[in-house]
């Protein structure tokens, strides 16, 4: 179609982050994701008058998702934390934060973007590298010998969304069945290349969530009345199963560009039915015990293949095919003549299943990486939070298999990566100095507003007013609460760090966070047995967080290096 | 719309793009943030993409805007300072027509003035643009400028070779004009290693890089959501789909392409397929499976690995495909199929008319095939084995947000433009040549009969202008001095051919005496002085040589050659090496050789800003003077821009005072920036923006048509109809 009006001229605004519109959009934005970090985050409903279910969340894969943004930094922003969760599942919220408090620490210092932007990036290499090295003590290699790490890395992941709404006795349950379904996934006789199977999530609203299970194989869901019609199923120790990725309706296939002339009389949908037969004789000489169709099978052919006891599945769908096929070791068969017999494959076992109120058809496979997680919550939303964390937690897992390492969650982290570049920075400017070419009072100034970024992002775990912590000789976050009586000496009270690695039993002089006081270095290499002592820690996924906080300082330096904004009004 | 106010309202239109424009511009310049109508964000340095984002009405600004973009298709750079350059001519001409108005100071410019007021004075000057454009520039290019010019080339010898950095240099020029300031050191780096994995053979990476060009799309795949930092070179072909069917295999795996469906179809377009049984369809159909078959087990006989379709194949093919262990890549498109021709060479596989045996020619080997995981997303990964000079390799380029992503992308895609332009020789716009053409016996020779024909052309335009103000001057005159100078060349063309130095010099003897009368005769003596004067600097060692060349050039080949040799010798600063070449090439043609670069940071300006001064100081024509000293000075505009948000030394100020005492004592520039930039994109931009210049200034009046445009064409198509 062609345009009917001439293009209006576009809207060029310069300097986008000074006006008073940026920055109160940037401190909403700021302000909405604040509220939903951590474990006591905030949840948000998101609700469309013109319809749409209500969604309540405090994830940001859900909550940018349906969050419309006019501002076109923001949009900017919130992009690349789609991106980065799209790539990820995690640290969304982390992500989003950061730059946001970025941007607006060095917005207020007014200093040119250059220097910011240079003496940024170097700080960000400054964690980067700290953060892979041997020495950093915010990082712990994973044990695969035992499961406790994995389990707290899941757990850590579920309680920090709350909109799933579970309790602690479902939290456990459910980060166990994650884990479950994870090994599940990992092929017994590992190679040199390890191909992870899949985990298919199942939804089954309405039930307890300590209904949830993982079944090894595939789950096919079938309605009440197909599963009249499925004969009962005869015992035996292994069924041929044949997959059909083409329709068996009888209709025609493709036919050409040209003209198909038929005489008067002359049936093809009898000639085809005719053809459908003689694959079913086919599949019935070949002893096959079970039909696959990825599309629709012919009533006739059902009854026929019924007739003969074989069990026949139609509408099973393009994304089950790809699982099925690994399952069962069948090639999916794209042909109605001859069938190759190296095409059938074949399951263990066939069972129908009833969960809650559905049927399923449930294939247990010999040998494979394929299970089902059949997960339950109470209601819609509920469930769509926790299937986003589901696979949140899987994808962590995942992620951690290739780099076997986690970080400290709880804001340890990031109070412990404060130290050190506050350490570093004040101990040994003088490389800085020389490599960026810029004075000692900026490099304070941008070290100031990077940290209090960090610091911030931190503190915006504690929802509740308490007061935040840390310490001199590791670094680490601690929070007590508020309104104590003054009379309490503060410091005795908070009994474990953030990360739940150290107790309050050592000797630790504490000061508040974001409170003027000397660099310290923070202790770096950690023991093995601090570890191995602490039974639930809060953890991180590294790759996740470690790309989000590069991700972070790369859109903010983005940010505020534009110098201007040309808007499109078509 | 009047035209008297046409520099006016062209000046504050280029001044309100100049404001958008400067904010990016050079290495300390800024990004922009583009929003589209669909929501999408672009984050942009690209003068050519802010201009088209702004959509802009004013009739002025669009014809800018189109000649921006006609400019930039041919080079791929440049639009900024195309822009700011233009602002600054513009604000020239005003001042010079401001002070004509107000006081009548020069005594030229006052006839001038009386002149132009009288003729449309628009339309002359925008003439004197042009008379600059295509005669001085490339005088003052060739003769001046070229000895500054430095070779992007590593080896004096004929034979081209990259070195890796001078490339790197002067992409690192590039990048800090088109992407972040935090990303273009990894951005050029990334390209620099790129463009040397692709060459598999170091002297034609001239291909090499046309074929990036030419497929950069096919070339890169974008990822987004990852740090910039993780962006990366595939070694092999990557295609932006996933396999149909995936059946690993080892070795060397053999590829057939396939341009339609292999399946035979029951009627093909325009014919009629008539069906008289059902046995005679179930018949048919029976065929059509057996010969699907039979192809496919033939393709496997031949040790087929993997087949590349550019059609949807029906079930039944992927079906049996996998059977035989064949691989498919489905619906390429023709981009990538042309890429891929191209690089091994590989016509389709055309389908056997009968299912009997058929030798398969159009195969190729490929080294590996896998899936390729980027972001979850699986892509195929071939490496294919190249028949030709392009090695094939991928760019991932990575970015959080899909703007960035964009935004190096198209930079990257500039670059390779803006490559493949500077390894091209640019032919200066000199004068038609008779004799020259014939004359390949050296290099030498071929420049300096060039220069013999190029003068008198100047000077006869000189002759014919003054003409007009004073002397009298025969015309008959005129031709016989070009025929006398036409034997001069041809006379010594020849002899320099036979033998070098010595022989020379009895023709040389007669011919000096006929001509130099015939200049002193005609020619006006400050014409002489202003050669004597462009020499003086340079020629002080050779005091022997410089009265011949003075009177005339074509006089004394070898001598000015030799002290050409000699000066640029001097001049040229030690660190590269390379400048032999690029000397020694310059003798070849009227051309700026392939490869000819400068340091980045106004160096270019600077240069063309003295001599350009230095020239109107000896032309004696009032509008030439008037439109060099212009040019002279708009071309500075750009410098002081780079050098806004610098301090003390390295003020703009500090830096010309230096870099023109450095051209007066003759001493090599001093640049502080590492980088290096192409001349001939320079050039070329100079030229595009005095065409935009006079195109803007010859209009006299804008009409303004408020109706639709298609509305022609419709009436148009009623009327056919």
């Amino acid at each position: 179609m062609s345009r009917l009006e001439a293009k209006k001229p576009s809207i060029c605004r310069s300097d986008p982050l000074t006006g008073e519109r940026a920055r109160a959009s940037l401190a909403a934005l700021k302000g909405l994701v604040t509220s939903c970090y951590g474990p006591a985050g905030r949840l948000k409903q998101l609700h469309n008058g013109r319809g749409g279910s209500v969604v309540t969340t405090s994830q940001s894969a859900a909550l940018l998702a349906g969050l419309p943004v006019s501002h076109p930094v923001l949009k900017v922003l919130t992009a690349a934390v789609r991106n980065h969760v799209a790539c990820f599942s995690d640290g969304g919220l982390f992500t989003a934060i950061l730059c946001c408090n970025l941007v607006e620490n060095v917005q207020r210092l007014g200093l040119a973007p250059t220097t910011v932007i240079k003496l940024n990036k170097h700080l960000l290499s400054l964690c980067t590298s700290y953060l892979k090295s041997e020495g950093c003590a915010c990082r712990i290699p994973v044990d695969f010998s035992s499961t406790q790490i994995l389990l707290s890395l899941v757990r850590s992941i579920l309680t920090s969304k709350p909109a799933c709404m579970l309790i602690a006795k479902e939290v456990d349950h459910i980060s166990t069945l994650i884990l479950r379904a994870f090994l599940l996934t990992i092929p017994e006789n590992a190679q040199e290349h390890i191909i992870l199977g899949k985990s298919i999530i199942v939804p089954l609203k309405g039930q307890r969530v300590i209904d949830s299970a993982v079944l090894p194989g595939i789950l096919i869901e079938v309605s009440g009345v197909q599963l009249m019609k499925i004969l009962p199923i005869k015992k035996s120790d292994s069924f041929k199963v044949a997959l059909f990725c083409v329709s068996l309706s009888g209709d025609l296939s493709d036919t050409g560009e040209g003209t198909l002339l038929v005489s008067y009389g002359v049936s093809l949908e009898n000639a085809a039915l005719d053809q459908l037969f003689n694959l079913g004789k086919q599949l019935v000489s070949d002893h096959v015990d079970l039909v696959l169709c990825q599309k629709v099978i012919h009533p006739s052919l059902k009854q026929f293949l019924r007739t003969h006891h074989v069990i026949a599945v139609d509408r099973i769908g393009v994304s089950l095919m790809e699982p099925l096929s690994k399952v069962t070791g069948t090639w999916p068969i794209g042909s109605l003549g001859s069938i190759s017999p190296s095409s059938y494959g074949s399951v263990k076992d066939l069972c129908i299943a009833k969960f809650g109120c559905k049927h399923f058809f449930h294939l247990i496979p010999n040998k494979t990486t394929i299970c089902s997680l059949l997960l339950c919550n109470r209601n819609d939303t509920a469930w769509d939070e926790l299937k986003l964390t589901c696979q949140t937690a899987l994808h962590a897992l995942q992620l951690t298999i290739k780099d076997p390492y986690v970080l400290l969650g709880g804001g340890c982290t990031e109070t412990h990566l404060v130290a050190y570049i506050r350490h570093k920075t004040r101990n040994e400017p003088e490389s800085i100095l020389r490599d960026e070419r810029c004075s000692q009072t900026e490099l304070q100034l941008i070290t100031e507003a990077f940290c209090s970024a960090l610091e911030s992002l931190a503190g915006s775990l504690e929802h509740d007013g308490g007061e935040i912590l840390t310490d001199s000789k590791y670094g680490h976050f601690w929070s007590v609460q508020a309104n104590l009586p003054s009379a309490v000496n503060w410091p005795d009270l908070p009994s474990r760090c953030g990360c739940g690695l150290y107790s309050s039993q050592e000797e630790l002089s504490w000061s508040f966070l974001r409170s003027a006081r000397h660099p310290f270095p923070p202790q770096t290499c950690l023991s093995r047995e601090a570890t191995g002592s602490a039974d639930t820690l809060t953890l991180d996924c590294f790759t996740a967080k470690l790309s989000g906080l590069q991700v972070a300082v790369e859109t903010a330096n983005l940010i505020l290096d534009l110098s201007c904004v040309i808007e499109d009004t078509n | 719309m009047a035209a008297a106010g046409s520099v006016t309202v062209a000046l504050h239109v280029a001044e309100v793009l100049e404001t958008i424009v400067s904010g990016c511009l050079g290495p300390e310049g800024r990004q922009v943030l583009c929003t589209k109508p669909t929501g999408e964000v672009l984050l942009s340095r690209d003068g050519g993409c802010l201009l088209k984002a702004l959509h802009l009405e004013h009739p002025i600004a669009r014809v800018m805007v189109a000649c921006v973009s006609s400019h930039l298709r041919k080079t791929g750079d440049g639009a900024k300072t195309f822009i700011v350059f233009l602002c600054h001519l513009l604000r020239g001409l005003r001042e010079i027509t401001d002070k004509e108005k107000d006081s009548f100071l020069f005594e030229n410019i006052q006839t001038c003035g009386r002149h132009w007021k009288n003729c449309c004075r628009w339309k002359f000057i925008s003439q004197a643009f042009l008379t600059f454009q295509t005669q001085i520039l490339d005088y003052v290019m060739d003769h001046y400028l070229s000895r500054h010019f430095l070779s992007i080339f590593s080896s004096c010898t004929k034979e081209r070779t990259l070195c890796r950095s001078s490339l790197e240099m002067l992409l690192g020029a590039y990048f800090c004009g088109r992407v972040g300031r935090n990303n273009h050191n990894l951005i050029s780096q990334l390209m620099c290693d790129y463009v040397f994995k692709c060459t598999a053979c170091e002297s034609r990476f001239e291909e090499v890089l046309e074929i990036v060009d030419d497929c950069f799309v096919e070339l890169k795949v974008g990822v987004t959501g990852l740090p910039v930092s993780d962006s990366r070179i595939i070694a092999g072909l990557v295609l932006q789909r996933d396999f149909s069917v995936y059946c690993p295999a080892d070795g060397d795996i053999r590829i057939v392409i396939v341009t339609e469906t292999i399946q035979p179809l029951f009627s093909i377009p325009g014919s009629e397929f008539t069906l008289n049984s059902e046995a005679q369809f179930q018949t048919s159909q029976f065929w059509i499976t057996e010969r699907t078959k039979a192809i496919v087990k033939h393709l496997q006989n031949q040790n087929v690995k993997l087949l590349l379709s550019t059609v949807k194949q029906p079930d039944l093919v992927i079906y049996c495909a996998g059977l035989n262990g064949i691989s498919v890549v489905e619906c390429l498109s023709s981009e990538e199929l042309s890429l891929i021709q191209r690089v091994i060479g590989l016509a389709p596989f055309v389908l056997p008319e009968a299912s009997s045996q058929y030798e398969l020619s159009h195969t190729a080997l490929a080294k590996f095939c896998k899936p390729l995981i980027l972001r979850s997303k699986r892509f195929v990964h071939l490496g294919l084995m190249s028949t030709c000079s392009f090695a094939p390799h991928c760019i991932a380029l990575c970015g959080p947000v899909q703007g960035l992503v964009e935004q190096h992308e198209n930079a990257l895609h500039g670059a390779f433009k803006m490559l493949r332009q500077a390894f091209k020789d640019l032919d200066l716009n000199c004068v038609t040549q008779t004799s020259d053409q014939s004359c390949t016996s050296g290099p030498c020779i071929y420049k300096n009969s060039r220069e013999s024909n190029e003068l008198p052309k100047i000077v006869n335009s000189s002759i014919q202008r003054s003409y007009q103000d004073t002397v009298v001057k025969n015309k008959g005159e005129l031709a016989k001095t070009q025929t006398n100078l036409k034997v001069c060349s041809n006379l010594i063309v020849p002899s320099v051919k036979l033998e070098q130095n010595v022989l020379c010099s009895t023709p040389k003897v007669a011919v000096t005496d006929s001509y130099q009368t015939d200049e002193t005769l005609r020619c006006s003596s400050p014409n002489k002085g202003r050669i004597m004067d462009d020499h003086e600097p340079f020629i002080e060692s050779n005091s022997a040589n410089s009265k011949p060349e003075n009177t005339r050039r074509g006089i004394s080949y070898e001598n000015l050659q030799v002290t050409k040799l000699a000066r640029k010798d001097s001049i040229l600063p030690l660190r590269y090496k390379s400048l032999q070449t690029c000397t020694s090439q310059s003798y070849y043609s009227s051309s700026i050789p392939a490869g000819c670069v400068l340091p980045v940071g106004g160096n270019f300006e600077i240069l063309l800003h003295y001599y350009l001064l230095n020239y109107a100081k000896k032309c004696q024509q009032s509008e030439q003077t008037m439109v060099s000293r212009i040019i002279a000075n708009a071309i500075l505009g750009v410098p002081k821009i780079l050098y806004k948000s610098k301090k003390g030394n390295y003020s703009f100020p500090q830096v010309y005072v230096r870099a023109l005492q450095a051209l007066q004592t003759n001493q090599p520039m001093i640049s502080n920036q590492t980088g290096l930039e192409s001349v001939a994109s320079k050039y070329q931009l100079l030229t595009s923006v005095l065409q935009c210049l006079t195109n803007i200034l010859t209009v006299d009046l804008v009409i303004n048509i408020k109706r639709q445009p298609q509305e022609v064409y419709d009436q148009d198509s009623e009327e056919e109809l």
